[in-house]
């Protein structure tokens, strides 16, 4: 019997053929933490281990920070200082600060990151990193402390599930929306338990910013990661970051999935996922008119720079200046996302604009710092989550593509940004 | 065979992780001031950290748990002594962090359907026979198995590896 990506990760990783439902421990290539959860994680190991216990293997241990960045209250600060005290009795050197942004964009950029990898980290959502068809998944602290201590971690041989997407999106639709589409298509726990393989000539076709986007959502459908086969672009990423070529891990023809969709995804209009669900997802054109006070481009979903320059390019054909009530906030996901926008003069029209653009970060991914919302504010985002209260009780978040997001801060309400071209 | 024996408090579906535990508490690293936030931010749940009884059980929809990696939002629980949780389908991050703390969960279609707020149940969780001694009604969840029930019989992923380096 063929293996699915996953159960391939799997085997190569145990050096034994594994098939979906067995319950396994992997070795570890990354345990990652943030300032949040990270701390917890810390003190849990120092009681664990009775304060002096060493973690497995310093150099597989990266700790990132981007929640609370740079620190705003006494606690965030204090629990900052929690993980880097503990990287330098650790020698653990993969200690990206304040400074540096998205914790997973982070360590695909520091070329950390490796098609086949096993990693594991305090966000949930650590599986964009199937992007680049590293099995990277999210867990809670009990899990890293087991990590440090052991540097493996036990798992369910997931399930598959195939889904193709063909045809071709059309401008100004975006991987986002396709990432919407896939949402919607599952409902919030389709994928729940499993590994989700994407493929169709869209797939081939897209880059690692896009793959990226799509990854990134797996987490709203609760799947345990959604892969994707390296194409030259992301193989061209990866040779720049590691210095190493890598082809890839191609399912086998046999495989077995517990089920095969395919669409043809030409006909896709702009979309939007509507509060208080990430599911809930609509046509742009169906919530038009919706009045809005806060736009939000950024997060590990839409953060990379071609999300920011795809932004960019749509407010110079329709705009240039974002409607006086709208706050209009950018957030690149990493320093080397920043200085490119910086040095190309993104990140000038947008303030021109009336934007503001903030230091990288996750921003408002969660009410950690700032642009926090007040009762019946509504905020559209192009980031991956719209919860209930998330971002302050009594408020309402829309998710989108960047360029409904500029649209939309144009005209100060919901808007397809088909109408403005 | 343990049996336990409490009152069902019953939510929807999607009660994601920050209405389980909101965001803004996340920099707390104590789980018994964890606890004090549980479900707060659940429109018209705002009391049910002041109000549950120790043994009692959260009944919820499908996709209980989902979003964040957060522990919080499974040892807010724990630390308030709340039995378990019985949902329709639990998100993947939140049963794994159950798992790893010893925190009973179980699923079971169509719970919702069967029990309400204050009905009393009595739980097997090895068999997963749930019995509404309100109703009478007796119904199946689907048991924790294999290395997660071995995980959980030591009480917790620490625990079990413990027991595991001790052999």
């Amino acid at each position: 019997m063929g293996k699915t990506i996953i159960e391939k990760i799997i085997s190569e990783k145990l050096g034994r053929d594994v098939k979906a439902g067995e319950r396994v421990w992997v070795p570890l290539d990354l345990v990652v933490i943030r300032d949040f959860a990270g701390p917890n994680a810390v003190l849990q190991f120092d009681e664990v281990t009775g304060g002096n216990g060493k973690v497995f293997d310093p150099d597989k241990i990266a700790i990132t920070f981007d929640y609370q960045a740079p620190a705003k209250v006494e606690k965030v600060a204090n629990n900052q200082r929690i993980c880097r005290k503990f990287a330098e009795r650790q020698g653990i050197k993969h200690l990206f600060d304040v400074n540096t942004g998205v914790g997973q964009h982070t360590i695909l950029e520091a070329g950390l990151v490796t098609p086949g990898s096993a990693i594991i980290g305090t966000d949930s959502h650590m599986n964009l990193l199937g992007a680049v068809e590293s099995f990277s998944t999210g867990v809670g602290t009990t899990d890293i402390v087991a990590g440090f201590i052991l540097g493996k971690l036990w798992f369910r041989v997931p399930n598959s599930i195939k889904i193709m997407f063909n045809g071709k999106l059309e401008y100004p639709v975006t991987p986002k929306d396709l990432t919407l589409f896939y949402v919607k298509e599952m409902g919030g726990d389709g994928a729940n338990y499993l590994s989700v393989e994407f493929s169709g000539e869209v797939i081939d076709s897209l880059n690692l910013a896009g793959r990226l986007t799509l990854a990134s959502m797996v987490t709203e459908t609760s799947g345990k990661i959604g892969l994707m086969v390296p194409n030259d672009d992301v193989k061209a990423f990866l040779k720049e970051k590691t210095g190493q070529d890598f082809d890839g891990i191609e399912p086998d023809p046999d495989a077995k999935y517990l089920e095969i969709r395919e669409y043809d995804v030409s006909d896709l209009e702009p979309l939007i996922s509507c509060p208080h669900t990430p599911e809930n997802v609509k046509k742009v054109r169906e919530v038009k008119r919706v009045k809005i006070d806060e736009v939000f481009i950024g997060s590990c979903t839409n953060g990379r720079y071609e999300d920011f320059k795809a932004a960019y390019d749509y407010l110079m054909k329709v705009g240039k200046e974002f409607h006086p009530k709208v706050r209009v906030i950018f957030t690149p996901s990493t320093r080397e996302v920043a200085l490119r926008l910086l040095e190309e003069g993104i990140a000038k029209a947008f303030v021109e604009a009336g934007g503001i653009v903030t230091n990288p970060g996750c921003s408002l991914c969660t009410i950690g710092h700032h642009g926090v919302l007040a009762k019946d504010d509504v905020l559209l985002s192009t980031s991956n989550r719209n919860f209930q209260g998330k971002l302050g009780k009594g408020s309402y978040v829309y998710l989108c593509s960047p360029l409904t997001a500029i649209a939309s801060a144009i005209t100060g309400e919901i808007t397809d940004p088909r109408d403005l071209l | 065979m343990a049996v336990l024996r409490g009152k069902a408090w019953v939510f929807g579906d999607n009660i994601d992780t920050d209405l389980i535990y909101h965001g803004k508490y996340l920099p707390i690293t104590d789980p018994e001031e964890m606890a004090k936030h549980a479900m707060e931010y659940v429109p018209g749940m705002e009391n049910f950290a002041k109000e549950v009884k120790p043994g009692d059980f959260v009944v919820a929809g499908r996709n209980f748990g989902s979003g964040s990696s957060r522990e919080h939002a499974v040892l807010c629980l724990k630390y308030l002594k709340v039995a378990g949780v019985i949902a329709e389908s639990i998100s993947r991050i939140y049963y794994r962090n159950a798992v790893n703390n010893g925190f009973m969960i179980l699923e079971c279609p169509d719970v919702t359907k069967k029990v309400k707020t204050g009905d009393e149940l009595e739980v097997e969780p090895e068999t997963g026979r749930i019995k509404n001694l309100t109703t009478g009604e007796e119904f199946y969840a689907h048991p924790v198995s294999g290395l997660e029930k071995e995980i959980m019989e030591k009480g917790g992923l620490i625990e079990y590896i413990k027991a595991q380096m001790g052999r």
